[in-house]
């Protein structure tokens, strides 16, 4: 398959980028997106040109490093698929594809088609985790969990934090990525004694960074890799609330 | 940087919040706007408006409204404006990801119902505090005692001669008033405007209201009127389709069970209000 490429590149996180026009020839329809990448990148090399720069690790859809805007889609045209995951077969012969880093004022580009997204971590550091510091291994049965509730906050754990969800919001928004940390942590007994505190910290830190407000369009969750659903937005809502209005516990 | 120091959540709930007020107050005024079409003359209508404006439950009430439409605007712009400063450098390709139409377009719609909401305003609301002149009506028996306490004094020689002087043009324009400035009942006197309802009830006649029957009937002949106004609804409509899923979503009501229920009562919301508002210009149109 043959396909013509229009990729954003910017030297560093000053410069002002732009987008190039390659075109790139004789792709298998198997070959993956990354790897279709790739084959560009040997052949930039070879011309001693500057490679593209994208981010990528496990390349099985599982670190959630990959993450491109493809065709006005992030992880492009393919549904509940990582960019790594996604396959040219998806694509027609001869098609213009143009390729974006995700955009939001928190993402920076750090390079090309690479963005800075320690705004997640930033979120993450701020209350998603349980302050477990010292002692054994607790037995498997100690405490009961309903299964359906084990469930949801698997479906909530199941985030690999790509960001898929900002890029693919109108208003740059972090919500589905707060509220699938918030629900997971909340709906566990492990996670229910900083329950009040976490959901307020996360989501003045989110506020902090300069991410937007939901407003219920849920491209988020049409666009999530691993289909988290805006229940988590609304049930993270319902934790505000009842934070702010029946906890005494203030941030 | 954060236009107000309220946190993101706290803000969509209280747009949610002003919002839901918003939903509650429009079967109410849905309710009287039917009146209307009662051919009564306007007398449900009629009783209906002068509930709503001299009632003082009914008053806190509006007050309430009042600021929950400028709250739910004011935080809706708000809130759309720090949504465009969180994407400074956009997209090129504009975004192919499916998602329910009308939720994409609330702050148009919402501005669409919001400049309507100027002309209804400047149209009805302005005429109770004498912004902009109306047309007025006043009950017969109110004008009577009014005329009779006139007649007292005049017999005791209290009024100059320029008050007994428009007391006799009163009189005279009293006993020679046409039938169109009266209701069907002959309890009111209808559709005056603010000279003639200096002639027919006196110069210091308090006791007058706004006839918003008549200003409405007026309205509608106007098919240029009619016409604005039925697209506003269609509007409104779209602006509803997305409201109540929006709001349950917003309030942390996201339920295997209420969930699917919530989408069917906010379709039939969605469409029956709009129709209901929009059935009155229609029928006015086509069936009279
Ligand atoms: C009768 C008039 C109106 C009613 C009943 C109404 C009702 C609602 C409701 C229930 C919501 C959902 C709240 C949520 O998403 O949590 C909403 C959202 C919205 N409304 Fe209105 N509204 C009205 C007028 C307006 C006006 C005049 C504007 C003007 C700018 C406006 C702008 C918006 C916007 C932008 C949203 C979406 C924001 C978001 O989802 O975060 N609305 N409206
Ligand atoms: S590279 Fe790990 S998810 Fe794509």
């Amino acid at each position: 398959m043959d396909f013509t490429l229009k990729i954003w590149r910017q030297e560093n996180q000053k410069a002002k980028g732009r987008f190039e026009t390659y075109k790139i020839k004789d792709i298998s329809p198997d070959c993956s997106f990354l790897e279709m990448l790739d084959i560009l990148n040997e052949s930039l090399v070879n011309k001693l040109s500057h490679p593209v720069c994208f981010d990528n690790d496990c390349r099985e859809g599982i670190c959630g490093m990959c993450g491109l805007y493809i065709n006005g889609r992030p992880h492009g045209p393919d549904d509940a698929v990582t960019t790594c995951q996604l396959h040219m077969r998806k694509f027609t012969d001869g098609e213009t594809i143009t390729i974006e880093p995700w955009r939001a004022k928190p993402f920076p580009v750090i390079r090309d088609l690479v963005v800075d997204r320690t705004a997640l971590d930033k979120m993450i550091q701020e209350g998603g985790y349980i302050s477990v510091t010292s002692g054994g291994v607790p037995d498997g049965n100690a405490i009961p969990i309903p299964k359906h509730k084990a469930d949801q906050a698997m479906d909530s754990a199941s985030c690999i934090g790509c960001g898929a969800c900002i890029a693919a919001c109108k208003n740059a928004s972090a919500m589905l990525f707060v509220g699938a940390k918030v629900t997971q942590l909340a709906l566990l007994p492990q996670g229910k004694p900083e329950a009040a505190i976490r959901v307020q910290k996360m989501v003045a830190k989110m506020d902090e960074l300069g991410f937007g407000n939901c407003t219920n369009t849920y491209a988020c969750e049409a666009e999530c890799p691993k289909e988290i659903k805006r229940s988590n937005i609304s049930r993270m809502n319902l934790e505000f609330i009842l934070a702010k209005i029946v906890s005494e516990e203030t941030i | 940087m954060k236009l107000i120091k309220f946190a993101s959540i706290t803000k969509k709930i209280a747009l949610a919040a002003f919002g839901l007020f918003l939903l509650l107050f429009l079967p109410v005024h849905l309710g009287i706007n039917l009146c209307l079409l009662r051919e009564d003359g306007g007398e449900w209508y009629r009783n209906a408006s002068h509930f709503m404006g001299t009632n003082y439950i009914v008053k806190v009430f509006e007050i309430v409204l009042l600021a929950s439409v400028l709250l739910h605007i004011i935080i809706a712009i708000l809130l759309t404006i720090e949504n465009f400063l969180a994407r400074p450098i956009r997209y090129k390709v504009a975004t192919k990801t499916k998602t329910p139409f009308m939720s994409r377009y609330m702050i148009w719609t919402g501005g669409v119902i919001a400049c309507f909401l100027v002309i209804h305003f400047i149209n009805f609301y302005f005429v109770k505090f004498d912004l902009v002149e109306g047309k007025y009506s006043a009950d017969m028996e109110q004008v009577d005692k009014h005329f009779q306490e006139k007649a007292i004094k005049l017999q005791s020689g209290e009024l100059s001669e320029k008050e007994q002087a428009s007391l006799m043009a009163q009189y005279q324009a009293i006993s020679q008033v046409s039938m169109d400035k009266m209701d069907k009942n002959r309890k009111n006197l209808v559709n005056l405007t603010k000279d003639e309802v200096k002639l027919y009830c006196g110069e210091d006649f308090k006791h007058y209201e706004p006839d918003f029957y008549n200003m409405s009937l007026e309205l509608f002949a106007n098919k240029t009127y009619s016409i604005i106004y039925l697209l506003v609804f269609v509007v409104l409509g779209f602006h509803l389709f997305h409201a109540l899923g929006s709001l349950a979503q917003t309030l942390g009501l996201n339920h295997k069970k209420y969930t699917p229920i919530i989408d069917v009562v906010a379709l039939a919301y969605a469409v029956i209000i709009p129709l209901g508002f929009a059935a009155i210009p229609l029928w006015l149109m086509f069936m009279l």
